[in-house]
């Protein structure tokens, strides 16, 4: 289907001002500065005035990753109420739809299921956009992604010039796009729209694999899982151990837990924590199994391409290349598996 | 839709002081909790935190519950702090159990020092139940000195069984203390114990220094790999594979373990760590 932008913002405008669509928060990206084109997530509220000028729901990810949105930096998750509140989230992109998918596996599943972050998946509508450009430290491709999203949105919206090319991919979705139908025009699909939403996906896959070229990858990372820890302290010799990359990255989900308990209700807070911390797996008593910065800088290395390998079947990078972005010291995480994996 | 952080609250009802540095908090739970010996608990102590324990009582009761626990860190010093009557939280249980259908008609060995002997008290009693279905039982417990030892008031009891031996050891005996058992560390009552090793079922739990050298003694005595069960100590945070703090290498020693066979996790890095 194809949906003039125009139009559609059009139908987000009445979304803010009149309430269309009984949404409690509408999310999309917005330019973080004037000075570069850094994206956050913001949240624009129901009946405040919308500016257009600042959204950019078409160039690349956000600095910080949707999982922000799904799994709190700090949430009560004892007594677990949670207010309704419907969202809808816009210019999600594909790096961060497959993390998602990963969260997914780690927090719903046959052993438990994280009553928070099943209330934030449950009640949100995602519209998820292409890339149509890139930033430096964009890496999907080499991580089996695409700079667009096939699966797990409810709708995905293609640019091309004006228009729209609109891909519903779930029931939520169907049912989002009669709604929009009632107030703006959505056509059927267009060949030469499509065809230039094609060659635009293929441009950017080659903007991608030109710039992560001189980047190596194995087929199953074995150099990499059986490096020897030498070969570690090398590559983490400027790490800091500050734990920024692991509270970026879109599949990090590592939790502390806090009793809050002032009353007679037990309250349980989970906040995020970091594998990359000295005290991180220390227990009573000072025994800790990774003591050394190598070992800690290793752990998360070996978390994303093996042990999350085991146990959700996938690799746990989406190669959005945020940890390399945040990190004090400069170092590239492209550039490390790629030494380590040779 | 089940809460996995959901608590069960209880109320300290006895104190056990086992020895200076380790209690014995017996709880009344306000809702019985079924769990498999073995597996372990999160006890909190509200406003302060909450830390993983297995349980030290039988798994054939499950409306009171004993966890022995030594002073050793910021929670444990509040547990040491607390009185009868107190409230406490119980979440669980979770985790992997030791495989009693295993240990039937088999001479069962059971190896722990310090606090590490509150599984197997678990365990130990768990097994009393039916005693019979054992063709024996070994319990070598150690501990540092004759006052570190714990369960003290049980072990005439736990000596009246024909098939069950239990024998203890202590590192050091200091001046003025009496002790007429064995002195030197636990492994020492291996040679003691006279053991059948040949498809036999072995359980350690201690100090990490003490599984590690207790499971490469039972390996040069002939036990296999796959007959050595170990009861893994690791930072459980949440309890059920979410928080991630426990994972040795692709395991979680919350959901996979804490007890382990010695095959399963002997390629792990630092497991004794």
């Amino acid at each position: 289907m194809i949906v003039k932008v125009a139009d559609f913002f059009t139908f987000l405008n009445r979304c803010f001002s009149e309430g269309v669509g009984k949404f409690d928060e509408i999310i999309l990206p917005v330019k973080s500065s004037k000075e570069n084109n850094n994206l956050h997530f913001a949240s624009i509220k129901k009946g405040a005035r919308f500016d257009f000028e600042t959204v950019q729901l078409d160039t690349y990810r956000t600095i910080d990753p949707v999982k922000v949105l799904y799994y709190l930096s700090r949430e009560k998750v004892l007594p677990a109420h949670y207010p309704p509140k419907r969202r809808l989230i816009i210019g999600v992109k594909s790096c961060d739809l497959r993390a998602l998918e990963i969260l997914d596996k780690a927090m719903i599943n046959n052993e438990f299921v994280d009553q928070a972050y099943k209330h934030w998946r449950d009640n949100a509508i995602i519209i998820s956009t292409d890339c149509l450009s890139i930033t430096n430290t964009c890496h999907c491709t080499l991580t089996g992604g695409k700079p667009y999203s096939e699966s797990g949105f409810d709708i995905n919206l293609s640019k091309s010039f004006y228009n729209y090319h609109l891909t519903v991919g779930s029931q939520k979705g169907e049912e989002l796009v009669e709604f929009m139908k009632k107030s703006i025009t959505i056509e059927d699909d267009k060949p030469d729209i499509l065809k230039n939403v094609a060659n635009q996906r293929q441009e950017v896959i080659e903007l991608l694999n030109k710039q992560n070229e001189e980047y190596f990858r194995s087929e199953d990372y074995s150099g990499l899982i059986n490096s020897k820890l030498s070969k570690w302290e090398t590559y983490s010799r400027e790490c800091v151990g500050c734990g920024g990359c692991t509270n970026i990255c879109p599949t990090c989900y590592c939790l502390i837990l806090n009793d809050e308990t002032k009353s007679e209700q037990f309250v349980k807070v989970r906040s995020y924590d970091s594998c990359q911390l000295n005290g991180y797996a220390r227990v009573a008593g000072g025994g800790t199994p990774r003591p050394k910065m190598a070992e800690r800088f290793r752990n998360r290395y070996m978390c994303k391409f093996s042990y999350m390998k085991s146990n959700f079947n996938t690799i746990g990078c989406t190669g959005c290349g945020r940890c390399t972005d945040v990190c004090p010291a400069k170092i590239d995480f492209r550039r490390t598996v790629s030494y380590l994996d040779k | 839709m089940h809460n996995p952080y959901e608590v069960i609250p209880g109320k300290i009802y006895d104190i056990i002081q086992e020895s200076p540095l380790i209690r014995t908090l017996r709880i009344n739970l306000e809702k019985p909790i079924s769990f498999k010996t073995g597996q372990f608990i999160e006890l909190s102590i509200p406003g302060i935190g909450e830390g993983p324990f297995t349980p030290s009582s039988s798994h054939y009761i499950s409306e009171t519950m004993d966890v022995t626990i030594m002073k050793t860190g910021f929670v444990t010093e509040y547990v040491h702090k607390a009185k009868v009557g107190d409230r406490v939280g119980i979440r669980g249980p979770f985790g992997s159990r030791y495989p009693l259908e295993k240990f039937e008609c088999k001479d069962l060995l059971i190896l722990g020092g310090g606090c590490g002997l509150a599984p197997l008290r678990s365990l130990f009693l768990t097994l009393l139940h039916d005693v019979e279905k054992y063709k024996s039982i070994t319990f070598l417990a150690g501990a540092k000195t004759p006052q570190d030892c714990i369960y003290k008031d049980e072990v005439t009891n736990w000596r009246k069984y024909d098939n069950v031996k239990f024998l203890r050891a202590v590192d050091v005996v200091p001046d003025g203390e009496k002790w007429d058992e064995e002195v030197g560390v636990v492994t020492v009552l291996l040679k003691k114990a006279k053991i059948n090793t040949a498809k036999n079922p072995a359980v350690v739990c201690g100090p990490p220094i003490m599984m590690k050298y207790g499971t490469m003694d039972l390996l040069k005595m002939g036990y296999k790999e796959e007959n050595l069960y170990l009861s893994m100590e690791k930072k459980m945070y949440c309890g059920f594979g979410q928080c991630r703090h426990c994972v040795m290498g692709k395991y979680y020693a919350c959901k996979d373990g804490p007890v382990f066979t010695y095959d399963q996790i002997k390629n792990e890095e630092a497991i004794w760590d």
